[in-house]
């Protein structure tokens, strides 16, 4: 067998399998709900008069001061960032 | 007489003939054995013209909304893109095993082959016709019995402008809060 047939003989199989994947992906079946990639919002692009930026917009500032709030929420006051976390130990009682 | 004899003779071969294939089976109904040209023609004749009609004087508001759009853009999501796709999706499994299938939304009147002028607002009210009371046959559910007009509407809101977003627009409105 030349290299050409090697190639084809494993290169024809993986772009049929890799078709029939594509047809029918299964991570589409169990979508869970995505935060907005806010990274992404290029302001410099955007017309803020137009609704869907405007909405864009709205969309960030609410993620964003819901992660503001979420994050005043804990008390790093009552923190040990000392403490090392528990070990499930066996003891051996005599 | 002789008349009355034809047109009872007609009036019955046609009974039959309706009876015979009702009930012979002949029929194929499988999703992916498409109609004749006559047969789709004419559904799809009967379906335009009834919506048209069903849909004409509904009032359309303002759809130009931020918050429509976020709160149509959600539901659109979860309940609409499975079919009908999202920016830069060519197809889904439904979208494909539907028939007739359904229409890529993500794209504009004119990619669908209308040449004419598109009335923005009949293709409105027709939509807010069609997501309130589904299309009998089709795979198209009526949401009019879960969802008041009000979230209706912003679906149409927000599928008024789904052709012009990218797909980073299309992630950021229609993401959960």
């Amino acid at each position: 067998m030349n290299i050409l047939t090697k190639v084809a003989v494993i290169l024809i199989p993986t772009l049929a399998l890799s078709m029939s994947v594509s047809a029918h992906d299964p991570k589409l079946h169990g979508k869970k709900a995505e935060k907005a990639d806010c990274s992404k919002m290029d302001h410099t692009k955007m017309d803020m008069k137009d609704p869907v930026s405007m909405a864009m917009m709205k969309k960030c500032m609410k993620q964003e001061k819901h992660a503001t709030e979420e994050k005043a929420k804990m008390d790093h006051s009552k923190m040990d960032m000392k403490k090392e976390p528990k070990k499930e130990v066996d003891t051996i009682e005599g | 007489m002789n008349k009355i004899k034809i047109f009872i003779f007609t009036v019955v071969l046609v009974v039959v003939s309706a009876v015979t294939v009702i009930y012979s089976g002949i029929i194929d109904v499988a999703a992916d054995e498409p109609h004749g040209d006559l047969v789709y023609w004419l559904l799809e004749q009967t379906r335009e013209n009834s919506i048209e009609i069903a849909a004409k004087d509904i009032d359309v508001p303002n759809l130009d909304d931020a918050e429509m759009l976020l709160s149509g853009g959600m539901d659109y999501q979860f309940m609409c893109a499975s079919c009908h796709l999202s920016p830069g999706q060519k197809e889904s499994d439904m979208s494909i095993g539907l028939y007739p299938a359904p229409p890529n939304l993500t794209v504009s009147h004119q990619s669908h082959g209308d040449k004419n002028k598109v009335d923005e607002n009949k293709v409105s009210r027709e939509q807010f016709w069609v997501i309130k009371h589904g299309i009998k046959a089709s795979g198209m559910p009526a949401w009019g019995k879960t969802h008041d007009d009000k979230r209706i509407w912003d679906m149409v809101a927000f599928i008024k402008r789904l052709p012009s977003l990218t797909a980073e627009e299309y992630q950021i409105i229609t993401s959960t809060d």
